[in-house]
């Protein structure tokens, strides 16, 4: 322990020590990249399918996925109603997540995800508890946002997340960029599809 | 010290986390459940045992210097590798572990036994310092895990243990408090009073 070392071999020890493990890491990272993407996909496929309500595990996702959703340009179908793709950021990284709507453009199914929010506070997002806040309110005339103690008769108002403030703003503007980008494909109230339902009610009390 | 010992030591009388009570956040955050806390154990395990390994064999070439530097290069390459490794092969694991994985290498129980043995021991007594220390951790980490899961969810390795034994319906309900991590604490300090008990030698006067 005792030997001195000159400075120009600390200098060439560690430029060697580093290269030698920057080469292992890439060599190891790019040989289980297939392996990792493909988890990545089934977990994509997972989520939208939770959405809809359908447990799907790693090995069946594929052919559920198949089965019940049909993809379109830039977002999803099911039987009943379009999935839409969220894409923002929250406090320390991306969020993202699935909101599938009916034709009503009312919430029949959320689910979001994280790449790094501290867990218990803006972490939460991802969990069961929160997607299922979603369920019920409405994407037709204005975007739902999230705040603090939340009407939850308003079909456009959900809980925040108490102490996930800055996720909680995240998820405000992701809904609001997915309802702008979307707008064409939610169904407005005024439009006829929706007039058609007090008629029916007319002719019911007849 | 004889090789056996380096082995046997870390369970007990020199546990990791009873004893030198390193690594506890980890071990906290880990074991709300059984899975978790095994991949964790095992990953601990073989960090520690590599690491101490790589580093006894360069012991005599790195500068006193840049010893830390060095250590932490060696440990954050394994952790990254290990990283790697379960997002490839058990991604859902992986995810719950989330940053703890990515925390092994701030993990004193690994600096600690690199600092403390591998800068001035072979290789071989080094791998079984390492093993042993990380199933001293892992045997802390696996009881907790067991204990948690099974009295908090009231399950085992995901399998509905109460439920099949009926406990539901003669009005058992699992406590809440078991998957919170400060019950982890308490379950710790607990293990360390029965551990202290026996072995009134670790006993400070």
């Amino acid at each position: 322990m005792a030997k001195s070392f000159s400075n120009s071999y600390i200098f060439i020890y560690s430029a060697v020590l580093v290269v030698v493990a920057a080469l292992i890491l890439t060599v190891v990272a790019v040989s289980l990249k297939p392996a990792q993407e493909k988890n990545q996909r089934a977990e994509t496929k997972q989520m939208i399918l939770k959405t809809i309500g359908i447990d799907a595990t790693r090995d069946n996702a594929d052919e559920l996925y198949a089965q019940h959703i049909t993809e379109a340009d830039n977002y999803y179908t099911f039987d009943g109603g379009i999935i839409l793709p969220l894409k923002g950021t929250g406090l320390w990284g991306p969020i993202w997540g699935y909101l599938a709507l009916d034709n009503e453009s009312t919430v029949v199914g959320a689910v979001f995800d994280h790449k790094g929010e501290t867990p218990g506070l803006g972490g939460e997002i991802a969990s069961d508890k929160f997607a299922q806040r979603f369920i019920g309110k409405k994407m037709d005339t204005e975007a739902i946002h999230l705040k603090k103690n939340a009407d939850k008769s308003n079909p456009y108002e959900v809980d925040a997340i108490s102490g996930g403030t800055m996720t909680s703003n995240g998820v405000t503007a992701m809904l609001a960029k997915a309802y702008d980008d979307y707008s064409n494909l939610l169904t407005k109230p005024e439009t006829p599809e929706t007039l058609e339902t007090p008629a029916e009610e007319m002719e019911a009390t007849e | 010290m004889k090789n056996f010992d380096l082995i046997k030591l870390p369970f007990s009388k020199n546990n990791p986390i009873l004893v030198q009570v390193l690594g506890v956040c980890s071990c906290l955050a880990v074991t709300a459940q059984l899975k978790p806390a095994v991949v964790m154990a095992i990953s601990v395990i073989v960090v520690v045992a590599l690491a101490n390994v790589i580093i006894s064999l360069l012991r005599n070439t790195i500068p006193p210097r840049i010893r830390i530097i060095v250590q932490l290069v060696v440990v954050s390459t394994l952790v990254v590798l290990v990283d790697q490794v379960l997002k490839a092969y058990v991604y859902d694991v992986s995810k719950q572990l989330s940053v703890f994985v990515g925390l092994i290498i701030t993990n004193c129980i690994v600096m600690g036994r690199l600092e403390a043995f591998a800068m001035v021991q072979k290789p071989l007594p080094s791998l079984l310092d390492g093993i042993g220390n990380g199933l001293g951790y892992s045997v802390i980490l696996i009881v907790l895990g067991f204990v948690r899961e099974l009295f908090g969810s009231g399950t085992l390795w995901g399998y509905p243990v109460m439920e099949k034994l009926g406990l539901y319906e003669i009005g058992y309900e699992n406590n809440g408090l078991m998957i919170m991590p400060p019950m982890a604490l308490i379950l710790v300090g607990l293990i360390i009073w029965w551990h202290r008990s026996k072995n009134k030698d670790l006993c400070e006067q």
